[in-house]
């Protein structure tokens, strides 16, 4: 595997605002990076970073092992899909692909076979004469895919290209995107505020807030060992709980301060007395047999979508629960809780890290 | 009678009256005026029947007189050159300020607003201070080109033949220029940006972005600012009484100026009005082909 893309230590200031705090990032040839954070956090200062449409005040870029201090768009030779989609209104859509070769001094004819190439595997092929005012949202984002394939380029840079679509139509397109970058085998990085979609598209996730880099690594890695409470609160849906606690006498347990004190085994040892922030997620909190239980909370509200039964509790913090049996439990009830010793995390209630 | 009275609150009654209000108004004002203007370029007139309505039937006599009128092709010379140099200039220098000013440096948008100040003032004010500018002995012009060495000898901007037609060009373009660029501001200031970054992603180098991208999407503005220009041009009086009042012998003269000149100082009336019906022809021409051009509009 060889490095694609390359950001040493890269800082980027827009007059006095940090935007991007020394972010280090090595993207591997073929894979498929999704940057996900809250709104803010700096995920499309950093690809238009790549794309070179931003210039960085210090640090290093590389693609594909050519530094790219000073080297214009132009001539990055990486190809972005906007969330506008950006489309050349003025032009047809057979022409918004084949804009960039036209560019690049390929004859009409060649261009041609390949705009039709291209909307073929982009379900295009009836639309090359229309204008852009005259397509869907849908096919908006097909012809700005289109458009970035044509090229064929070191890169795909995505900015949140689906968040103008409908539910079904996203989920849809998620798919089409990841099995087209499978078979064109490019380099892919994608930005996205949605963490479903990071999850289910990407090789690897980078998880930014305020400009830095908070964590990265594989989608299930971030799911399982968040290094802090804002990677455990991101990632996963719905949202993991958090309860504040203390290590209880035996060193082996913490006991919640929920409705009042409840204790819960743990897998590991630590000093008696420290405050801790006890994270549990919805799904792994299992609704159980009255002997075994131990946690017994009042019930709020139990919402059911037939599949899923979502029970939230009517205590302070609330705690969400998620069962994929269906429960004979109502508003009002109390419900008999576990979880396992493994699936307890637990944070520094100061430095919100995981312990 | 409720009914009339209701439909005239809300419904197609109401829409009549506020159409026919802006109709009554543009009749009164531009049609009536236009067609007395038509009517008379087909009239014997003189001084005795400048009163009346009904005058003789003169058919064509004033076309064909106007036609044979010794200054006839100078003037229509003139004309063309200056509406032809008079737009160029306006709309290059105005096209390449408005680009200069969309480059946001410090400064941009208030030294743009500066540049009003010469659509804001008369055009009487304007021709006085360029009377000053291009004076032959002392005017700061041709201290510049001297000081420049360009020339040594001393031009006479308004009176020498081969400059005083150039003398009403300068002034008109510097007139004209604030309109221009403002209107081109406008147009520039509506192209989405990030089409530029899609192009330049593309790989398109500033010319190609320009040429590909800023152009065709500014084509409904270049032609408002284009057929405005030619009305503005062609309606230009103010410039030559403060300059070269269409002199010497006739070298400045253009159609607006002379139809004035037939009328008010000469008092042939139905000459005037000839000649401004010609001119009128020409910018219904220049108007259908612009409406024509408009019609493909596209903007996404
Ligand atoms: N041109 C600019 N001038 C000054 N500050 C800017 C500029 N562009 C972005 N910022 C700031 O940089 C920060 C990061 O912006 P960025 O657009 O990268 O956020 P983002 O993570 O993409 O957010 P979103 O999910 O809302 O798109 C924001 O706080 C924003 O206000
Ligand atoms: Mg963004």
């Amino acid at each position: 595997m060889t490095t694609q893309i390359e950001l040493s230590h890269i800082d980027k200031h827009y007059g006095v605002f940090h935007a991007l705090k020394d972010v280090s990032l090595s993207i591997e040839k073929g894979s498929f990076v999704a940057l996900v954070g809250p709104s803010g956090c700096g995920k499309s200062t950093l690809l238009r970073s790549i794309a070179g449409l931003e210039t960085i005040t210090s640090g290093t870029l590389k693609i594909a092992g050519e530094t790219m201090t000073g080297v214009p768009p132009r001539k990055r030779d990486v190809a972005m899909v906007f969330q506008s989609y950006a489309l050349y209104p003025h032009m047809t859509v057979e022409e918004n692909l084949t804009y960039s070769l036209r560019l690049h001094g390929v004859n009409k004819a060649e261009a041609r076979q390949k705009a039709a190439e291209v909307a073929a595997t982009t379900g295009l092929s009836a639309l090359l004469k229309r204008y852009p005012r005259e397509l869907s949202g849908g096919q908006r984002q097909r012809v700005a895919m289109g458009r970035a394939i044509i090229r064929n380029p070191k890169a795909f840079l995505f900015d949140e290209p689906l968040s103008n679509l409908d539910a079904a139509l996203r989920v849809h397109m998620r798919k089409e995107i990841r099995t087209l970058h499978d078979r064109l085998g490019a380099t892919s990085v994608y930005v996205t505020h949605d963490q479903i979609e990071a999850m289910t598209m990407a090789d690897h996730v980078v998880v930014m807030r305020d400009g830095v880099i908070e964590q990265q690594g594989s989608p299930l890695e971030l799911y399982d060992h968040p290094i802090s409470k804002f990677v455990a609160g991101f990632i996963g849906s719905p949202a993991m709980n958090f309860v504040p606690g203390t290590i209880g006498a035996d060193s082996r347990s913490v006991n919640l301060e929920i409705n009042g004190s409840l204790s819960l085994p743990l897998n590991r040892t630590l000093d008696t007395g420290r405050k801790v922030i006890v994270g549990l997620r919805p799904e792994h909190l299992v609704v159980a047999d009255p002997g075994m239980a131990t946690l017994r909370l009042p019930v709020a509200v139990v919402e059911s979508t037939g599949s899923m039964t979502y029970v939230t509790t009517n205590t302070t913090p609330e705690l969400t629960v998620v069962e994929t049996r269906r429960m004979n439990i109502r508003a009002g009830d109390s419900v008999d809780l576990t979880i396992a010793p493994e699936h307890v995390h637990l944070f520094d209630p100061t430095t919100e890290q995981a312990i | 009678m409720s009914r009339i009275f209701n439909s005239m609150r809300d419904g197609k009654g109401f829409d009549l009256i506020l159409v026919g209000a802006a109709m009554v108004f543009l009749l009164a004002l531009a049609g009536l005026p236009l067609v007395y203007n038509v009517v008379m370029s087909f009239q014997q007139v003189d001084m005795f029947t400048l009163g009346s309505l009904v005058r003789p039937f003169a058919g064509f006599a004033n076309y064909v007189a106007v036609v044979q009128q010794p200054e006839f092709w100078l003037v229509t010379k003139n004309t063309l050159i200056f509406v032809f140099a008079s737009m160029a200039g306006q709309f290059i220098i105005g096209f390449a300020l408005a680009l200069f000013f969309a480059q946001n440096f410090p400064g941009a948008s208030t030294i743009r607003g500066l540049f009003l100040v010469s659509w804001v003032m008369p055009g009487l004010v304007v021709g006085g201070i360029w009377s000053f500018i291009l004076a032959g002995d002392y005017g700061v012009l041709n201290a510049i080109l001297k000081g420049l060495g360009l020339t040594q000898a001393t031009i006479f901007w308004k009176s020498d033949p081969n400059f005083s037609l150039w003398a009403v060009v300068i002034a008109n373009i510097w007139l004209g220029l604030a309109f221009n660029m403002l209107l081109l501001s406008v147009g520039l200031a509506a192209i989405p940006r990030d089409l530029y970054e899609a192009a330049e992603l593309d790989g398109a180098n500033a010319f190609q972005r320009f040429w590909t991208i800023t152009l065709p999407m500014m084509r409904s503005t270049i032609g408002a600012v284009l057929s405005l220009g030619l009305i503005g041009t062609l309606q230009q009086f103010d410039l030559f009484p403060a300059l070269t009042e269409g002199g010497p012998a006739n070298t400045s003269n253009v159609a607006g100026y002379w139809a004035w000149q037939m009328s008010f100082q000469l008092y042939d009336f139905a000459k005037g009005a000839t000649i401004s019906v010609m001119m009128f022809v020409l910018v219904l021409f220049a108007s259908v082909v612009y409406v024509r051009s408009t019609r493909h509009e596209v903007r996404g």
